[in-house]
């Protein structure tokens, strides 16, 4: 009877395993792609590099550059924008008295329900009157905008389950809401602080359509759109071209396998309410 | 205390100048919600109800000229061949999405956590996030590659396998084009739904397993009846979540295809960006537009009434 | 914060357009002063030094101008001038296509007619044949920097070890094909991932098979009637070169730039291109080598009822805008970017553009296979513009759309056309 729960098991590995070859298989490709020369890659989709030199993954560097600095500028600031204001709504909406609560709860959540691509066409019209398209500060506008309802959706599922004694007894004590957010509850918030923080870089860093069309400049484009345009611009550099992939793919995956503990911590308390 | 049948005003009455006192410290009050108020509604509301404006006018970028319009452009989604083909593209997106997204993440997150060590549960967890983490962009191009004939890796290994006849170009043609990038699309979206699915398995209070263990229930009938019914909140969500983004792709068709060939693989999206960007003509894109919101508007109320009707029961 | 939107959005709607020059005075006086903004098409590496030479050179000889350089490329010129239309933020100077590109700017008033300034002395040291492509409702608005024109690439070695000579006739050309063909080697590489290049071809067999009196009129959606029997010919040949020349319907999953790369890499025999991508193809540091390049024109067949010396191709260059506070100082920068001088630089690598001056090209300098080329512009009875950028983009995308369709065999020629005539009928 051992049998087919044996059986069983290894076909479950098995599974698992073929799985994993299909997801890390298509990357390592990529990646080894980066040091091969552009008639290799033509010649077959297999084999080794003739040399592991470095000179594709410099010029992709050199490349890439730019759009790696306009990215990080427009995510880290976004980021820190996005989960402060979301914080400060969530406490805002969960920990004191507040007219017309559950309105304000509607508006805001009710914003995740909302299209970007439909925002689109008068998006441009609006940002270019108020003179900031192909900036990227209207990025970070945007992400900040569009990412709010959805991150104080976490924030605020994570803070209704905060206990209200340490609020009372701060209150007692006469300390201000502005203090208790500070001091008590945003600390205690930072599991799910974490995972929003993580799933925003996420995000911002990968953003393709508004990047795509609120930024023309050379300097102003971020990574995703930086990397597509490289298709024609590169031309024929195709091994330039996959080292500017494994480059601009690496950096988050580093940051997920970094934080991924807390990151699921974060939302394991959180979501499912 | 005053018998306030005898004074009635008593109960409210209060000084003068308080009442705006009492005004200044409600609007206070609202100071926590203020920016995200006003940053949501200048730049995700209002730009929903400006498209419908636009959606009704003639708009040409070289003059500077707006002209109305009424109902023509929606008038001219009814036309238009493409609108049926995106929209039936956009269709197939969300059904093979939930197929692999929801109940796939879902079969694979049950087996995941129903293994032994947590360090494995972990590592495979963290593998199978990894293509999501990745930008559309890049796995847009990377599978574009694949997808060469000749030189891409699926071609090479087909014809490694000896399966050379089955090999096409994917990209190319135009019954395979769409189905090409929703494949990819499952593979770099399943890991990511196999977390969330694995978070709310682990909420699931490990009693219930060990009660049913000792009923003698196999692991099979154990995510059965355990499981599958304990997640069931979370499945709800990802099938809206996964049937509102497929209605929603941009990204992945623009960076393969562009919506060719020929139209083939355009989805709501990508059509809505060649009308308003090139061919000029935003008035329609914002009928485009609409459509869209509506679709998406749909899909949340359901969402919103099956919330409504789980907790009522 | 939901009005300041709104207002913002009134005022750019309801702006008119201030104090604009709609016609250029060939006599008005320059003063040397001020500031001018000058967007181009030269944004990537290897272009990109061009203008900033031209600009700084300028700069010098006149200290009280600034020149601001807006660099775009290719792909985002079109975005970034979209943007600038729409807020009324116009360049002094501007790149623009020929065909409806143009003409939508000039439609729109934001090109100044230069007419009479071309007419002058200076207008003569400009090829005429490019000149007019940027005439409107016969009247000029649009200075020509560079030609590009469309030929077929090839590599001298393959064609020496199977023996096949520069071919005449489009049949010729056929037999060649079915010749590399037997020898195991690919004929034409193509990649029609992005429509256009195979429009390309289109194009060029159009010019060879109707008569131009008749594209001319088609061109037009007002008088287009698109029933000439040339077009399905020319459909019907194309067709036939793609089996037997080419690898077929899995052009349209490959990209140009792999096409271009077989070339290069000798593992393909010929190449569909643009001048201008003559030093792509075959340079120091590709495996096919310059003097292993050479260049035809895509030949007419022996029945040619169109005009077979006619080649497909277009010039670029520059407009002014009609909202520019100093017309005479971007006029007189225009004509220092097509002075002889600069036009040689342009037409020499690295940036291997040819000048659309006269004399603005130096043999000794160019690589051989572009010299050659000019010379095929210069000699040919006209040029036939691209038809994506020559027809109304309603039309274009039919034909963009079509030509694909029937290089992939999902569309017969009959019904490429039927396509492009609703189109036609849809523009009106």
């Amino acid at each position: 009877m051992s049998f087919w729960p044996a059986m069983a098991r290894a076909f479950l590995w098995a599974l698992l395993l073929s799985l994993g070859v299909l997801v890390i298989y298509p990357l390592l490709w990529m990646a080894l792609n980066g040091f091969r020369s552009n008639s290799q890659i033509f010649d077959t989709p297999f084999g080794l590099p003739d040399s592991w030199a470095l000179t594709h993954y410099a010029a992709a560097w050199e490349a890439t550059r730019g759009f790696l600095a306009a990215s990080l500028l427009v995510t880290l600031v976004s980021t820190v924008t996005t989960v402060a204001i979301s914080a400060w709504t969530a406490y805002g909406l969960t920990r004191t008295p507040m007219p017309g609560q559950p309105l304000f709860v509607a508006f805001i959540l009710g914003g995740m329900m909302l299209s970007p691509t439909v925002a689109l066409v008068p998006l441009v019209r609006m940002l270019q009157g108020l003179g900031i398209y192909d900036t990227q500060g209207a990025l970070i506008l945007l992400y900040t905008a569009f990412r709010v309802p959805f991150t104080t959706f976490l924030i605020r599922a994570y803070m209704l389950d905060l206990p209200r004694d340490l609020d009372e007894a701060a209150t007692m004590d006469g300390a201000s809401p502005g203090t208790i957010f500070r001091r008590i509850i945003l600390p205690l918030c930072s599991p799910i602080l974490i995972s929003c923080i993580v799933l925003h870089i996420l995000f911002a860093w990968n953003e393709y359509l508004f990047a795509m069309i609120f930024t023309n400049s050379p300097g102003v484009q971020t990574l995703p759109v930086g990397l597509s345009s490289m298709l024609s611009k590169q031309g024929t550099n195709f091994a330039t071209l996959f080292a500017a992939m494994t480059i601009s793919a690496l950096p988050i995956v580093i940051l997920f396998f970094l934080t991924q503990r807390y990151f699921i911590r974060g939302l394991t308390e959180g979501i499912g309410k | 205390m005053t018998d306030i049948h005898q004074d009635p005003g008593a109960a409210t009455r209060q000084e003068p100048g308080a009442t705006s006192r009492r005004v200044i410290q409600e609007f206070w009050r609202l100071r926590w919600v203020a920016v995200a108020v006003a940053l949501v509604g200048s730049f995700v509301y209002w730009p929903i109800i400006d498209n419908f404006r636009v959606s009704l006018t003639h708009q040409d970028i070289f003059t500077g000229e707006t002209s109305p319009a009424g109902l023509e452009n929606y008038l001219r989604l009814t036309e238009d061949p493409v609108i049926g083909l995106a929209l039936w593209n956009n269709l197939a997106y969300a059904v093979i999405s939930v197929l692999f997204q929801v109940f796939g993440a879902f079969l694979l997150a049950a087996i995941i956590e129903g293994l032994g060590s947590p360090r494995a549960r972990a590592f495979w967890r963290a593998v199978y996030f990894i293509p999501s983490a990745i930008s559309t962009t890049v796995t847009g191009l990377l599978f574009y590659f694949i997808y060469q004939p000749d030189m891409g890796l699926l071609d090479g290994i087909l014809k490694g396998l000896g399966l050379g006849y089955w090999s096409r170009v994917w990209l190319g043609n135009p019954d395979t084009a769409i189905y090409a990038i929703i494949a990819m699309s499952q593979w770099q979206g399943f890991g990511y739904a196999a977390l969330l699915f694995s978070v709310a398995i682990q909420k699931i209070p490990a009693e219930l397993y060990d009660a049913a263990r000792m009923d003698g229930a196999g692991a099979l009938r154990q995510i059965w009846s355990i499981t599958l019914p304990m997640t069931r909140e979370m499945t709800g969500m990802m099938v809206i979540i996964t049937v509102t983004g497929a209605f929603q792709v941009f990204n992945e068709v623009m960076v393969m295809t562009g919506g060719g060939p020929n139209n083939a693989s355009q989805v709501l999206g990508t059509w809505l960006y060649e009308q308003g960007f090139n061919q000029n003509d935003m008035g329609y894109a914002a009928a485009i537009g609409s459509l869209i919101f509506a679709v998406t508007m749909a899909c949340g109320l359901a969402q919103l009434w099956l919330n409504a009707r789980r907790r009522v029961t | 914060m939901r009005l300041i939107p709104l207002a913002a959005l009134l005022a750019v709607l309801s702006t008119p357009l201030a104090a604009e020059t709609l016609v250029a005075d060939p006599a008005a006086p320059v003063t040397h002063e001020g500031n001018l903004r000058v967007m181009t098409k030269f944004g990537s590496e290897r272009l990109r030094p061009y203008f900033e030479t031209l600009a700084a050179a300028y700069m010098a000889a006149h200290p009280g101008v600034t020149i601001e350089l807006i660099q775009e490329d290719d792909d985002s010129v079109k975005a970034k001038t979209k943007t600038l239309l729409a807020s009324n933020a116009m360049p002094d100077v501007f790149f623009s296509w020929t065909g409806t590109w143009g003409g939508n700017l000039v439609r729109g008033q934001r090109a100044v007619d230069l007419t009479e300034v071309l007419d002058s002395d200076w207008g003569k040291t400009l090829a005429p044949s490019a000149v007019d492509a940027f005439a409107y409702g016969g009247k000029k608005y649009g200075v020509p920097l560079y030609l590009d024109a469309k030929f077929m690439g090839y590599s001298k070695p393959i064609f020496a070890e199977a023996g096949i000579e520069v071919p005449e006739t489009f049949e010729d050309l056929l037999a060649a094909c079915d010749r590399l063909k037997a020898k195991g080697i690919t004929p034409i590489a193509v990649g029609n991932k992005s429509p256009w290049v195979g429009l390309h071809y289109v194009g060029q067999m159009l010019a060879h098979d109707v008569p131009r009196a008749v594209l001319e009129a088609d061109f037009d959606p007002a008088t287009a009637t698109y029933t000439d029997p040339g077009y399905v010919t020319t459909l019907n040949r194309l067709s036939e070169l793609a089996a037997r020349c080419t690898v077929g319907p899995e052009m349209n999953g490959i990209a140009y730039q792999s096409a271009l790369q077989m070339l290069s890499d000798g593992k393909a025999a010929m190449y569909y291109q643009e001048i201008i991508e003559f030093d792509n193809s075959a340079s120091a540091s590709t495996v096919l080598k310059p003097e292993e390049f050479g260049h035809f024109i895509l030949p007419a067949p022996k029945e040619a009822k169109g005009d077979p010396m006619a080649l497909e191709g277009a010039p670029e260059g520059y407009m002014i805008s009609t909202a520019s506070e100093n017309v005479p100082l971007a006029l007189d920068f225009l004509k220092f970017a097509t002075t002889p001088e600069n036009g040689k630089l342009l037409s020499a690598p690295p940036y291997g553009q040819p000048s659309a001056v006269v004399g603005g090209a130096d043999p000794a300098t160019m690589n051989p296979s572009v010299v050659g080329g000019l010379q095929d512009i210069a000699e040919a009875s006209y040029l036939i513009q691209w038809l994506d950028t020559v027809n109304h983009p309603k039309v274009a995308t039919a034909w963009l759309n079509g030509s694909q369709a029937l290089l992939g065999g999902t569309m017969t020629a009959e019904e490429v056309m039927e396509g492009v005539r609703a189109a036609a009928e849809d523009a009106k």
